[in-house]
């Protein structure tokens, strides 16, 4: 049976009515979806500029550097700064090994099966829990079943729970990220499993490893549920600047939140916006210093910028 | 290299693999049935088929890559001289240290040129820096790269282009000083130049080393391979020599292949 086919008729190249419905719809919705990006910038923005605006006047050396008051005006957030980065260093010292060896494990090692898939699962339940519920949990074992009292050890290591879910998904992305044919390409040269971790494995995935880490860094550094009920409300008045771990340990976020609800000193908000913005310019730093410090490691680790 | 080897002395060359009776598994599905080939020294070794045909699959069973495939399985002996690479004392360290590989896409290190080269030899323990400089040199002169980084050692292997990306990779397995080579279809992802230098390079690493490329070029293992080894659905169909194989197949389906019927 022959196909006929018509000639089809002239048309015109100019628009019809139906193109130009359909022009009017993506012009709106490229409008709107730029609005909603755009939004995010507006935020940011707005929430950095009313912050600024809120605690500029508190920045002044003797605040950030000077020691918290109980009752009177004029008290400063030096101690407060210090346990901040106390407890950040501390649980990145403990959560890093943790969640790396694990990460490596679970990526490299692992076959698929039970194991593997309990301890994924694990990992994902503990992500799972507020850390209201993680504060009550270090509050129990590390404060009153250790006798400890509010410690940074305690804050530390309720802090290292909390977080080795992400850091654990962090360092697995950062190994999945890296292709499959560099391991082959190190295998089929004759390299060891270990050695082609250590060597191209862990190297290639050690730009995105670090800007994640310092990622987490900021939300340590942010963490004040967990705190309250393990680091304590407090700096030790006679040793501001304790280096034993066993010391009671008030960070900046839990210090903006007691001064807030707990605190009768009468220069409450000079505290509370010029602790709010020293705090937001710490983990804008994090954020920026994750960006130049994973960069410059890759660059050092594969010769390459980007 | 087909024209100035006669047959009869192509057949004298010396036995470098030899593949008996393998059978290569993924799983329940057998990928590669009863394969049997000899590979001789210091000559190419093309293998070709259609898509899907196990050609790849037999060549990674030559350094034992099937190792790292979970649920792959390799039956039947492969003899490297006198040895089983498969055999109860074989280890894969040694196997690919003595068998290279040069893989179908480019696979450089995101190291510099010169890390991407020493780097089998420093995993061997190679830690001496004058050694390590004068391998580095020698093997990307093999590999007819010298002369383009040379000055640039310590730039990253990424800012290459694919073609020289490729010749760094056979730089890195020449760096070993193995005594085969193994390609899957090391120029399929670059650009006729880039491919007509490779196959330069094939035919000069012949002197030193034994070369067994798979390709899906019938042309490309026309012009560089010795002997010719045709894959169809798992089994070897045909082998022999090159010439032979493109002239005077004997096998209906190796010339209804190399003649375009299918594939």
């Amino acid at each position: 049976m022959a196909m006929t086919t018509a000639v089809p008729p002239r048309r015109s190249v100019s628009a019809t009515e139906s193109v130009r419905a359909r022009k009017i719809a993506d012009a709106v919705a490229t409008a709107v979806l730029w609005v909603m990006a755009s939004s995010i910038v507006v935020m940011l923005a707005a929430f950095i500029i009313y912050m600024v605006y809120l605690g500029w006047h508190a920045l002044s050396l003797s605040f950030i550097f000077g020691v918290p008051k109980e009752t009177t005006a004029g008290g400063g957030i030096g101690p407060e700064i210090y346990n901040s980065f106390y407890i950040l260093i501390l649980t990145l010292l403990f959560t890093t090994p943790i969640a790396v060896a694990a990460g490596v494990f679970l990526q490299e090692y692992a076959k698929p099966g039970l194991f593997r898939n309990i301890v994924q699962f694990s990992a994902e339940s503990l992500a799972t829990v507020p850390s209201v519920v993680m504060g009550l949990f270090g509050l129990l074992v590390f404060v009153y079943t250790f006798h400890w009292g509010y410690t940074a050890l305690g804050g530390a290591l309720t802090l290292t729970v909390l977080n080795l879910p992400a850091l654990l998904r962090v360092t697995q992305e950062a190994l999945l990220s890296v292709p499959d044919s560099l391991r082959e390409a190190s295998m089929g040269l004759g390299g060891t499993k270990w050695q082609t971790i250590t060597r191209v494995v862990l190297p290639s995935a050690i730009g995105r490893l670090t800007t994640g880490i310092v990622l987490i860094a900021g939300r340590i550094y942010g963490e004040t549920a967990a705190l309250i009920f393990t680091a304590g409300l407090s700096v030790t008045g006679n040793h501001p600047y304790d280096i034993n771990p066993f010391h009671t340990a008030e960070t900046l976020a839990v210090h903006l939140w007691y001064t807030h609800s707990e605190s009768i000193v009468p220069d409450v908000d000079r505290i509370g916006n010029g602790s709010a913005l020293v705090l937001l310019i710490m983990v804008l730093l994090f954020n920026v210093s994750a960006r130049i410090v994973g960069r410059a490691l890759t660059k050092h680790f594969t010769g390459r910028s980007s | 290299m087909i024209d100035a080897s006669p047959t009869d002395t192509l057949a004298a060359a010396a036995d470098k693999i030899v593949a008996k009776d393998m059978d290569v598994f993924y799983g329940s599905f057998q990928a590669i049935k009863h394969a049997s080939l000899t590979m001789k020294a210091q000559h190419v070794t093309a293998l070709i088929g259609p898509s899907g045909c196990g050609k790849s699959t037999f060549l990674r069973a030559l350094n034992r890559m099937h190792d790292l495939t979970p649920g792959a399985r390799v039956e039947g002996c492969v003899m490297l001289d006198d040895e089983d690479i498969y055999g109860p004392d074989a280890d894969p360290v040694v196997i690919r240290h003595r068998i290279g590989m040069v893989f179908q896409r480019p696979n450089p290190f995101p190291k510099t040129i010169y890390e991407n080269v020493v780097y089998g030899p420093r995993i061997h323990g190679e830690h001496s820096r004058s050694a390590l400089d004068g391998i580095a040199e020698h093997a990307l002169k093999q590999a007819a790269l010298w002369d383009e980084v040379k000055d640039r050692m310590h730039r990253s292997a990424l800012d290459l282009s694919g073609g020289q990306q490729q010749r760094l990779c056979i730089a890195r397995a020449v760096a070993l000083n193995p005594e085969v080579i193994l390609m899957d279809e090391p120029a399929s992802a670059l650009d006729p130049i880039a491919t007509s230098k490779i196959e330069d390079l094939i035919g000069q690493l012949t002197d030193a080393y034994t070369v067994v490329i798979v390709t899906h070029s019938m042309q490309q293992a026309a012009r560089i391979s010795d002997f010719t080894a045709f894959f169809h659905l798992g089994e070897i169909v045909e082998v022999g020599p090159t010439n032979q194989i493109f002239t005077h197949p004997k096998e209906k389906r190796t010339e209804d292949y190399i003649t375009g019927r299918f594939g």
